[in-house]
């Protein structure tokens, strides 16, 4: 855990500390620590009271690496529209939707219905998984 | 009926409809109130002007004045009504329990609501096919349903 600069006096919640402790575990699983270390620093974690006492349990730890999120659906249906150089008035018109029910689907605030997912599935040439498959990889023409 | 009428006029049409039969019962109601049909006579068209005017704009709002809809707009119309009918049963409890309590005679109302709304719960629920269980496709045939992902 990185101490941000000014907070180290603060108190730290419980969360603060698991997040501390799930750092002393990646480390411990990476044999970045002993089990006699790991099991001191866990026990200092859950006895620290502030952001700095949680900081010098973490100092001499790496951050964790999270690994890049997959394009989600919103991301996946704005670019296959801006690579075709659509506007989203147009998309919806080819859709039979509203403009707004694009937007909202861009934005990730809506899901479409599954006949919907697979008229914008098939209109991009891509199928249903790969347009809207959690995780899926982005392919198209 | 509705198919004839162009979908831009068709909340429109009903809202006027609606507030020419409100006045009409004030005016078949007589007595001194009957001038109250004259404001609901007024309100009720610029209420559809109103209406017809938003069924124009590009707005989730003007879809559903325009009855032009599409399944994300149609599925906020659902939840927006299922929420007022779910406030208008808790009013109507709430109103009965009141009348109740206080021994007045315009109780049965509240109980009218409540059961058409009950009714109507029911009644959507046959409708669309709650009733329909079917039968476990592995019941009959004598061993495991396997999954086609796994098989």
């Amino acid at each position: 855990m990185v101490e941000e600069e000014g907070r180290g006096h603060l108190r730290a919640s419980d969360a603060d500390r698991e997040q501390a402790i799930d750092m002393l575990k990646a480390a411990f699983t990476q044999d970045r620590l002993a089990k006699d270390a790991f099991e001191a620093r866990v026990g200092q974690a859950f006895a620290a009271r502030t952001h700095a006492e949680l900081a010098a349990v973490t100092a001499d730890i790496p951050a964790p690496v999270i690994p890049d999120q997959p394009p989600g659906i919103s991301t996946r249906v704005r670019e296959q529209r801006t690579r075709r150089e659509m506007s989203q008035g147009e998309l919806a018109a080819v859709l039979g939707v509203s403009r707004q029910t694009v937007i909202s689907i861009e934005s990730g605030r809506y899901l479409p219905s599954l006949p919907l997912a697979f008229t914008i599935a098939r209109f991009f040439g891509l199928t249903v998984d790969k347009m809207f498959g959690r995780g899926g990889e982005m392919a198209g023409p | 009926m509705m198919a004839f009428i162009p979908p831009r006029l068709r909340k429109p049409a009903g809202i006027a409809m609606a507030g020419v039969v409100f006045a009409a019962a004030w005016l078949v109601r007589g007595g001194p109130l009957w001038w109250v049909a004259i404001p609901a006579l007024v309100a009720a068209p610029a209420r559809a002007m109103y209406l017809y005017w938003g069924g124009g704009q590009d707005t989730d709002a003007g879809a559903l004045a325009g009855s032009r809809a599409d399944e994300r707009q149609q599925l906020l119309s659902l939840q927006s009504r299922a929420l007022a009918c779910n406030l208008a049963v808790i009013a109507a409890f709430i109103g009965l329990t009141v009348a109740i309590a206080v021994k007045a005679a315009w109780w049965w109302p509240f109980l009218v609501i409540l059961g058409v709304a009950g009714l109507g719960y029911l009644f959507g629920l046959l409708n669309y096919g709650v009733t329909e269980a079917g039968t476990p496709d592995d019941v009959d045939a004598g061993h495991q349903t396997r999954s086609p992902v796994n098989s």
